[in-house]
């Protein structure tokens, strides 16, 4: 038998939660009850879902900010349900909306905390508070001195993410960590942010009330309904193309076919091809081609076959006598092939000929992208989830 | 009274955590009250020598007895204060542990009862009933007095740290000791210092009515003007005390900024 996907085996279990329950004092029902759920190691899971489903009170047991009425948190093996929870805070980052910034101490003794509470020398904390700055792109040496109050919003949240990372913990809490920051900030701490776990390779629970936000972030979410019952927990590619539920279904909201598209990349699909002309051809050899092809247009290519003009057949009538790259239109809907295909379909919607053309990271010509193409991407995402859901849930059945 | 109220502080203050920035008076601003107390003593000084004094104002004027006068004053106010706090602040962090929290109201009812009779009343029934006289029975008259104004101060100055810089120490792994010690403490200093100056100011001004039970103080040169019917006795009294409570308020004001927390000023970077 082949291996399968599936098969292969599975990545640690960095944080299992195990019937995980609580009721607050004084209420009528639970807030989170009896949730069970898997984090992977160096995973990013998002937990999402309408306000008050008990995201936050999910998220704060992992740390016994909240302390569960019952179940189990089972932290890298080991049951944390009852140790003692200052010692187990230190080994676990946690970043909140409100940044919670300590406003009487430096940028510096802030990012410290930690690593202070940790028992590091102060050589090592010094170089350790510099190294998280600089990975949160502050400049040590400008911020270190300064106090939260003289900080931008966004600045302040990065600090809040490298103070997190102070005693280098395996597994991070992010509560609605860019909440409430304006758009164009949020969305550059986002880049940032997957970068950094790029390198970082945490454990990340994030709690967000955003599901573009949960696609983008997250390496796996769980869509949560009222009392953190899981409606599904997937990939965000599966939660797309294949949605549990009408809960679901609702969640995702209208734009799931072209949320579906900014999680695939122009390169992992087949590209069409348009005809290509070199800019030293004559323009004999451009009508020849032109005239064989069922397109409107070629695409002519420099001497590094990296895409010069765009030249339709009036062009040439009108361009009699020039040469190619003097002629026609410089091309407006270039992308690289690792853009998204949402990137893609952005591009194509205003260009001229209805495509966007493809290049590598050098500028060179790979292809292009049409209308067709997105639509067969969408189709064949839906397809292979739909597939992979049905084995999986066959699998389950089978399973001792 | 029956909510928690500061003393001293105005309501902005509390909201923001940033008191009035004292720090942008310039020298010129510090150096104004020390000034124009420094002329109200040359003139009182310069008229008092001026004038002839019968045997009687001659007893009271001298400097030997207004500087024990003053001595005893400054005595009485600040071990009052000293001991107000020592009693006052931790009690009023144990008022706002979340285990106190049945008993709080009872407690700040019972005090604030205590703080509506007036001190001299206290005096009086400490004298007569248990024969308790003297500096030391004025001590406990005057801390009586003053604990409320620095009790809620405390638990006003601990109850309005942000909750989220709490929750994200406690969230990294701070104990709650370590929280008190160096979230809620420090946070809360200007409110608490705010407390600590009303209850010097008040104290400076209670601890005349000590001489009524052989407490001292420069309640005595007030007492002896009164009795012998010496106007310029009574006002020399007056005036030294009235001089003695700004200078106290003036310097509380100098170490409120002092003791500050950095990051809490307004900016100026
Ligand atoms: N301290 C508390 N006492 C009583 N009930 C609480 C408490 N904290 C939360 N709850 C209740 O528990 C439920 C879950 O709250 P939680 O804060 O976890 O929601 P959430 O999913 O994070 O919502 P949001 O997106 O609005 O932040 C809500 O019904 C809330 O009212
Ligand atoms: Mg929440």
């Amino acid at each position: 038998m082949t291996q399968t996907p599936q098969t292969a085996p599975e990545p640690e279990v960095m944080i299992r939660l195990e019937n995980l329950t609580k009721r607050f004092p004084g209420t009528q029902r639970n807030a989170v009850d009896g949730l069970t759920l898997d984090i992977h190691a160096g995973e990013i899971v998002v937990l999402v879902g309408p306000s008050g489903c008990g995201k936050t009170t999910t998220m704060k047991m992992i740390n016994r900010i909240i302390e569960p009425t019952s179940g189990r948190i089972i932290l890298g093996g080991e049951d944390v349900t009852t140790t003692n929870a200052d010692q187990l805070r230190r080994r676990i980052g946690y970043v909140i909306q409100q940044t919670g910034l300590f406003p009487h101490l430096t940028i510096g003794e802030n990012v410290a905390t930690v690593p202070k509470l940790l028992g590091w020398d102060a050589a090592r904390t010094r170089s350790r508070v510099d190294e998280l700055l600089s990975m949160v792109n502050m400049d040590p040496d400008e911020y270190r001195g300064r106090y939260p109050k003289q900080l931008s919003g966004g600045q302040q949240q990065r600090v809040g993410v490298a103070r997190a990372l102070g005693g280098d913990p395996q597994v991070m809490l992010m509560d609605e960590p860019f909440g409430a920051i304006d758009p164009i900030t949020r969305e550059r701490l986002q880049n940032e942010f997957l970068r950094l776990q790029s390198e970082v390779r945490k454990t990340i629970v994030f709690v967000t009330h955003d599901i573009d936000e949960a696609i983008k972030m997250g390496d796996r979410i769980a869509i949560l309904q009222e009392g953190s019952s899981i409606a599904q927990y997937d990939t965000p590619e599966k939660i797309l193309t294949a949605p549990a539920n009408d809960f679901v279904r609702d969640f995702i909201g209208g734009g799931a076919s072209l949320k579906r598209l900014s999680l695939s990349r122009v390169r992992d699909i087949e590209l069409a091809s348009w005809p290509t002309v070199s800019a030293a051809d004559s323009l004999e050899q451009a009508h020849r081609v032109l005239r064989e092809s069922d397109h409107s247009a070629v695409l002519v290519l420099d001497t590094e076959g990296r895409p010069a003009r765009w030249v339709g057949a009036e062009d040439l009538r009108r361009g009699a006598g020039q040469s190619l790259d003097r002629i026609g239109t410089v091309p407006q809907a270039v992308v690289e092939s690792r853009a998204t295909l949402s990137d893609a379909l952005n591009e194509l919607i205003a260009a001229r000929y209805a495509v966007t053309v493809v290049v590598d990271q050098d500028g060179r010509h790979l292809g292009v992208v049409d209308i067709e193409q997105i639509n067969e991407a969408i189709r064949s995402m839906r397809h292979s989830a739909v597939a992979e859901a049905r084995t999986e849930f066959a699998d389950g059945r089978t399973a001792p | 009274m029956s909510t928690v109220t500061p003393v001293g502080v105005r309501d902005a203050d509390v909201v923001t955590q940033t008191p009035p920035a004292a720090g942008r008076r310039g020298w010129v601003g510090y150096l104004t009250m020390p000034l124009i107390l420094a002329v109200v003593l040359i003139s009182l000084y310069l008229y008092v020598n001026g004038r002839e004094l019968d045997s009687i104002e001659a007893r009271s004027l001298n400097a030997a007895a207004l500087s024990t006068a003053v001595g005893e004053h400054v005595a009485l106010t600040a071990v009052s204060t000293v001991i107000t706090l020592l009693i006052a602040v931790p009690l009023g962090i144990l008022l706002t542990r979340p285990f106190t929290r049945r008993v709080r109201p009872f407690i700040i009812t019972l005090l604030t009862l205590g703080q509506a009779v007036p001190t001299i009343s206290v005096l009086v029934l400490l004298a007569v009933m248990f024969l308790f006289l003297g500096f030391q029975a004025a001590i406990v008259g005057l801390v009586l007095y003053a604990i409320i104004p620095v009790l809620l101060n405390t638990m006003v100055g601990l109850e309005q740290v942000d909750e989220n810089v709490l929750e994200a120490g406690r969230g990294m792994g701070l104990s709650r000791f370590q929280v008190l010690r160096r979230l809620e403490l420090p946070l809360a200093v200007p409110v608490i210092l705010a407390g600590v100056r009303t209850a010097l100011v008040i104290n400076v001004g209670t601890a005349t009515l000590a001489t009524y039970i052989n407490g001292g103080g420069l309640g005595d040169v007030i007492m002896a003007g009164l009795s012998t019917n010496r106007v310029l006795v009574q006002v020399v009294g007056a005036v030294l005390t009235s001089v003695l409570a700004l200078l106290i308020d003036y310097l509380a004001g100098l170490a409120e900024n002092l003791l500050q927390p950095k990051g809490l000023r307004s900016t100026r970077s």
